[in-house]
């Protein structure tokens, strides 16, 4: 036991060297009390500590099976019922009216009167050893089966996009609690210094519904809030120097500054001051790092050609690309939104027979790229990657006041939907959970946003009862009061 | 091992931790505030309080440990150490047996502690926070005249520690300026100062009397009453909530007494004769997040609405985590579930239902057309509406013709809708329970539990002297506004899991004097804080100092702390010069980078304000929930979704991007550079005015050396619109000391 704490803190004394100023020297506060004391997360006092860097590395946690996650999440909900979930059944009973004992006490967001039953829009086959089913507006996909584990019995308990997104991000359905990422760098830090932990890229034209507070930090300090790098203007806020700054004498500034603020740590032996002097250094290292990271024009053109990009634009595959960039440098947490699932069928662009297909297109070829490219550069056993919506889609076609509708779509849904995970510490091959044979419900092994959760924090080497925030007078968790771990699709 | 036998184990085991030493420092009378509960709260709460009560055990209520547990048997018989149960729990041999479970093992002091207190008799005691104030006598001893200061330095006593000099007159004004108005001094006003045109306690009275005091308080309370120009949710939609804003800045400017302040925000439409400004008062509460997506049940979010404010008004007034009580008996402190839903049901009858008009609503207008408005109101009000009918409606339609806001409001239903409270199983609406009646928690109301206790009631039962806890927690607030953290540190809970004061007696010695003395004059609260020697000496901190008291809880020395988000903003406006004085009106969108609002299913748009709204202070700039201005999310606003007692200060590398290159700071050193060179004298001198109008200290020489080779620097580039200068005042913005308060 004793042994293995040392080589731990062996571990991280040489990462801690890795920085480019071990800082902590000078520090009263003793590397021991970092490196023990925070890392389980046991540290509730509701205190950031106090002159050290908050996002230096901390334990490696000896079962940890993944060191990062890229999280793929389709703001509006893609159907399952169309992509993973094949349901044959359903197809017999297409454009039957819904049984009442489906409608019954049951609220949906649009959907009012009697729905008909609406069969799967497009065609499926089982694909790889593994024999997983895939729909045909998957081909790219299709090939990756074999590494995913695709589970069809997750669900939720809200039916509105902003609460589903947050329940889905930070395992609560209202604003103000951290995100999976803040969470994630709370209790791990982050491996390379010169870029944020946690970064958000954003695809698709909009936002999500829930706006940044999927990647907020809720409670925990915000230096632990996804940083959101953008594909178009300054990568980060602010990042960019002002018009006339020169970057060499942007350098000379910033020693000045520092040289002045060493004399206030003089003075004031303030520990803040030694973190400001240090968190200067890496701003004016980000300036530099971060532009070069976002850069995809430097990939060669078969890079571009297996993920299809269309470099200058916010684009999905862009994003996709940039998240195996950021990965390759040691950020933590990386987070993909891409907007524009919400297939109510109401409009052209959200009909599952329109829009729908080009939101798989445009997400289709990257995501199986991204799969493709970690593997062969023997990154995907330690990068967990997450690709879901927040909820499923009604087994009925979606009407409107009791009216059919010009475009195909279905309502929003509670009770299961799918979503695939692959990598770090995850068993790939398999479909795990299965639903009735209309697809309504959950039948086995069913999955809640808190197991979701407590299983990817269980890859990341963290015990998600441990990792906690005092908070309001009580300790909080990503899985508050629930969550277990799903033995069943971990490798 | 024959003569094995457990009490002989027992006693080898008490023998060797309980040293001769720990038996020797026992105190002579053990205090169950003082010595055991502290260890039941770290050591054995978790498993034996409001949530899981193992064995049947549970320590909340004083009846609890002596009342027979499922073996029959009560955990404690006071006087009688050796047979209760309790000491044989946290003695006995088997680890599987020894309490507490799954633990390390209490140490020898503690279990001689619990020993010596069970055989004294086993008193229990009321938490500290929930005892009546008194006012504890002054200590008489040290030189000051200031009884803060005898607080203080009694502690500093004891500790061999001495308290530091006076900070230096430019630090201190410095220091005062920011702490009462949210701004630095003028250069006129600091050498006024310096050399005595003007005593301190002159400065202290006339910050108190300037309008930007109000605008400075207002900034904390507006943490506290989650105010935003949004409703938060989804659609995230605007409201029209700045007339609460400006009636909290009038209320701090004309020194509202809080006992008013408290009774108008969560009562004022109950008052006999509400005027407009007391209906305005009760938005405070309908700041609670509004959601109008499709499909939801307004039932739900109406009821989110209420346990906001249960939650909220017992964190601002009472310092507790009622968020707890809301799905169980509260785990640590003594507060019962269904007592949770008769506060509930106190604040169950408002007409407001999340509707998506907001209503009740009040019409109110822009500060300019106030009086007007009000003028019209009156005349109409004086014509016989039988005689004047078109000149009625002539007036009517010029009133309507003013801009005008439909600010969300307080009002109570009529007795007939009134709602029945239930209680909700583990928190769901949608499982209710027992009926409650609306009335108070007992651990709180130690009078006769009254049947049905109305809001107004409520509000002002919380300013009452049988309320032990508004004034504690009041003051502590602005104490720690002024000193960095609080006398006790967690301001949002005074429960038993929060912290223990460093001074109760300093703690309540303020209370009393806040709440009798003072009649709850904030201003009068605040001058007597400020004119104590301890706030006004050094935050130099030697070598010995930073050992024996590194957080500095004891005040040796005055806190360093950052400037708030807000503070740091309109420092930099104001030392380069473009800082707007306008008060009031609807929120302002000053610059921000193109791109941050792309939020879905809204038409809300960020339109830049040019001009003086783009200067106005950082209060007044719109906050949008879901996408708060973000350079002050960077450094650590809230987006006011809750209430939030403490900002958690961060020091992050995104903070530095923008003070050095965030464009509202490159314009405010093109500004304060063009001062510099406006300065007659040597480039020495120009940086040095320029230095001491932004940090109102004089430059020490080695900074000036480093700020002039910065300049040279700078000048050897080819000409650009960065000019050297803008370079000195871009360094001046990202100095340690112009970002902290020392």
């Amino acid at each position: 036991m004793d042994e293995l704490r040392l080589l731990q803190e062996l571990n991280v004394r040489k990462l801690q060297m890795q920085t480019r100023r071990h800082f902590l020297q000078k520090c009263s506060t003793g590397l021991g009390a970092l490196a023990l004391g925070s890392f389980i997360g046991c540290s509730d006092s509701g205190k950031p500590l106090q002159g050290i860097n908050p996002l230096s590395t901390k334990l490696p946690p000896a079962f940890a099976k993944a060191k990062r996650v890229i999280y793929l999440h389709m703001a509006g909900a893609p159907s399952q019922l169309e992509l993973f979930d094949y349901k044959p059944e359903l197809a017999k009973l297409d454009g039957q009216e819904c049984p009442g004992s489906l409608l019954e006490g049951r609220r949906f967001a649009f959907i009012q009167g009697v729905p008909k039953m609406l069969g799967p829009q497009y065609s499926f086959k089982p694909y790889g050893q593994s024999g997983t089913y895939v729909s045909e507006l998957l081909p790219h996909f299709s090939k990756n089966v074999d590494d995913a584990c695709v589970i069809k019995s997750m669900f939720t308990h809200e039916f509105n996009h902003a609460p589903a997104q947050l329940f889905m991000h930070t395992g609560h359905g209202r604003l103000g609690r951290p995100s999976m990422g803040s969470w994630i760098t709370y209790g791990l830090g982050t491996e390379n210094q010169d870029l944020p932990g946690f970064i958000v890229l954003v695809s698709g034209g909009k936002t999500p519904d829930a706006g940044k507070s999927v990647w907020g930090s809720g409670f925990l300090p915000s230096v632990y809030q996804g940083v959101q790098c953008r594909s178009e203007g300054e990568p980060v806020l602010y990042l960019n120097d002002p018009k006339g700054m020169d970057r060499n004498l942007k350098g000379k500034l910033i020693e000045a500054i520092n040289t002045i603020n060493e004399e206030a740590l003089d003075t004031y032996g303030d520990p803040e001051t030694l973190t400001r002097i240090e968190q200067y250094e890496l701003a004016f290292r980000m300036q530099v790092s971060v532009p070069e990271a976002m850069d995809i024009t430097k990939e060669p053109a078969s890079m571009h050609a297996l993920y299809g990009t269309s470099p200058g634009e916010s684009t999905f595959a862009n994003n996709a690309l940039l998240a195996r960039r950021l990965a390759e440098r040691g950020v933590r947490f990386i987070q993909l939104f891409h907007w524009g699932w919400d297939a109510h069928g109401a409009g052209r662009e959200e009909a599952l027979n329109m829009g729908f297909k080009d939101r798989c297109k445009e997400v289709d070829q990257s995501m199986s790229a991204l799969l493709t490219d970690l593997k062969q550069r023997g990154m995907l056993d330690e990068t967990l990657v997450v690709w879901g919506g927040e909820f499923g889609r009604t087994p009925m076609r979606e009407n409107r006041d009791g009216k059919v509708m010009t475009w195909i779509g279905r309502d929003h849904h509670t009770e299961c939907f799918s979503i695939w995970a692959a990598g770090g510490g995850i068993k790939g091959g398999i479909a795990y959970g299965e639903t009735d044979e209309l697809g309504y419900y959950g039948i086995k092994d069913k999955v809640h946003i808190n197991d979701l959760h407590a299983t990817l924090l269980h890859c990341m080497g963290i015990d998600h009862e441990k990792l906690t925030h005092s908070f309001q007078g009580r300790p909080f968790r990503l899985t508050d009061t629930g969550g277990k771990i799903i033995p069943g699709i971990l490798a | 091992m024959k003569w094995y036998c457990p009490s002989f184990l027992l006693c080898a085991f008490l023998s060797c931790t309980a040293t001769d030493k720990t038996h020797q420092n026992l105190p002579d009378l053990v205090s169950y505030n003082e010595h055991i509960r502290p260890i039941i709260n770290n050591r054995c709460i978790s498993c034996h309080g409001g949530v899981r009560k193992k064995a049947g055990l549970s320590f909340l209520f004083p009846e609890d440990p002596f009342t027979a547990l499922e073996d029959g048997k009560p955990a404690i018989i006071r006087g009688q150490a050796d047979s209760s149960k309790i000491m044989q729990r946290i003695l006995h041999h088997d680890p599987e047996e020894r309490m507490p479970q799954k633990a390390e093992a209490l140490s020898g002091y503690e279990i001689a502690l619990i020993k010596k207190w069970v055989d004294q008799g086993a008193n229990w005691e009321t938490h500290w926070a929930f005892l009546p104030v008194n006012n504890p006598t002054i200590p008489s001893s040290p030189s000051s005249p200031h009884p803060i200061d005898r607080f203080i330095r009694a502690e500093l006593n004891l500790r061999s520690l001495q308290a530091n000099p006076q900070a230096e007159k430019s630090d201190l004004i410095r220091r005062l300026y920011l702490d009462l108005v949210g701004l630095p001094p003028s250069l006129e006003t600091v050498d006024s100062f310096e050399n005595d045109l003007i005593h301190y306690e002159q400065l202290v009275d006339r910050l108190l009397a300037a309008p930007g005091y109000g605008e400075k308080w207002t900034g904390m309370w507006l943490d506290l009453a989650r105010y935003a120009d949004t409703r938060g949710y989804e659609k995230d939609a605007h409201r029209d909530m700045w007339k609460y804003r400006d009636w909290v800045i009038r209320a701090f400017n004309q020194d509202m007494p809080f006992d008013q302040f408290t009774i108008k925000q969560l009562a004022g439409d109950l008052i006999d004769n509400p005027s407009t400004a007391d209906l305005i008062a009760t938005a405070f509460h309908r700041n609670t997040m509004n959601n109008d997506e499709g499909g939801t049940d307004n039932e739900e979010f109406r009821v989110a609405a209420v346990i906001d404010r249960v939650n909220t008004s017992y964190e601002v007034w009472q310092g507790l985590t009622m968020g707890c009580v809301q799905c169980h008996s509260h785990p640590y402190d003594p507060i019962k579930h269904e007592e949770y839903y008769q506060s509930f049901a106190i604040l169950n009858n408002t007409a407001d239902a999340d509707r998506d008009d907001q209503a009740p609503t009040l019409i109110v207008y822009q500060p300019l057309d106030e009086s007007r408005a009000d003028s019209i109101i009156q005349f109409i009000s004086g014509l016989n509406p039988g005689k004047n009918k078109s000149r009625i409606k002539q007036l009517e339609s010029d009133l309507n013709e003013l801009p005008s806001a439909s600010l969300p409001i307080l009002t109570e239903l009529p007795a007939k809708q009134k709602r029945v409270t239930r209680v909700f199983e583990r928190g769901n609406f949608m499982l209710p329970g027992e009926v409650v009646r609306p009335t108070l928690p007992a651990i709180l109301n130690n009078q006769i539990k009254p049947d049905s206790v109305s809001r107004l009631a409520f509000a002002q039962w919380l300013v009452s002297p049988s309320n032990p806890l508004t004034a504690r927690v009041t003051v502590n607030r602005f104490w720690a506004q002024l000193f960095d953290k609080g006398l006790v540190a967690t301001l949002e809970d005074f429960g038993s899991q929060g912290n223990r004061p460093s001074h109760p007696a300093l703690l309540d010695h303020l209370s009393w004097k806040f709440s009798n003395d003072f009649q709850w004059s904030v201003k009068s609260l605040i001058k007597y804080i400020v004119t104590s020697e301890t706030y006004r000496q050094s935050s130099n901190a030697s070598d010995v100092q930073l050992k024996k008291d590194p957080s500095n809880s004891w005040l040796s020395r005055a806190p360093r702390s950052r400037l708030s988000a807000e503070a740091i903003r309109d420092q930099a406006l104001a030392v380069s010069g473009l800082l707007s004085d306008k008060m009031y009106g609807p929120s302002v969108m000053p610059y921000q980078p193109d791109g941050i609002w792309k939020t879905v299913y809204s038409n809300l748009q960020w339109v830049t304000d040019k001009g003086e709204d783009g200067h106005r202070r950082a209060l007044y700039t719109y906050i949008r929930r879901t996408s708060p201005y973000p350079s002050f999310i960077t450094f650590d606003s809230p987006s006011r979704e809750y209430c939030v007692s403490r900002r958690i200060t961060t020091n992050t590398p995104l903070q530095a991007l923008v003070t050095l290159n965030d464009p509202v700071y490159v314009e405010a050193a093109r500004h304060l550079a063009t001062f510099m060179e406006n300065e007659p004298g040597t480039l020495e001198v120009k940086i040095s005015r320029g230095y001491k109008r932004a940090l109102i200290r004089d430059i020490a020489p080695k900074t000036l050396q480093t700020l002039t080779e910065l300049y040279h620097e700078a000048a050897r580039q080819p000409a650009s619109e960065f000019s050297p200068l803008m370079v000195i005042a871009n360094a001046l913005f990202n100095l340690d000391q112009f970002i902290t308060k020392s």
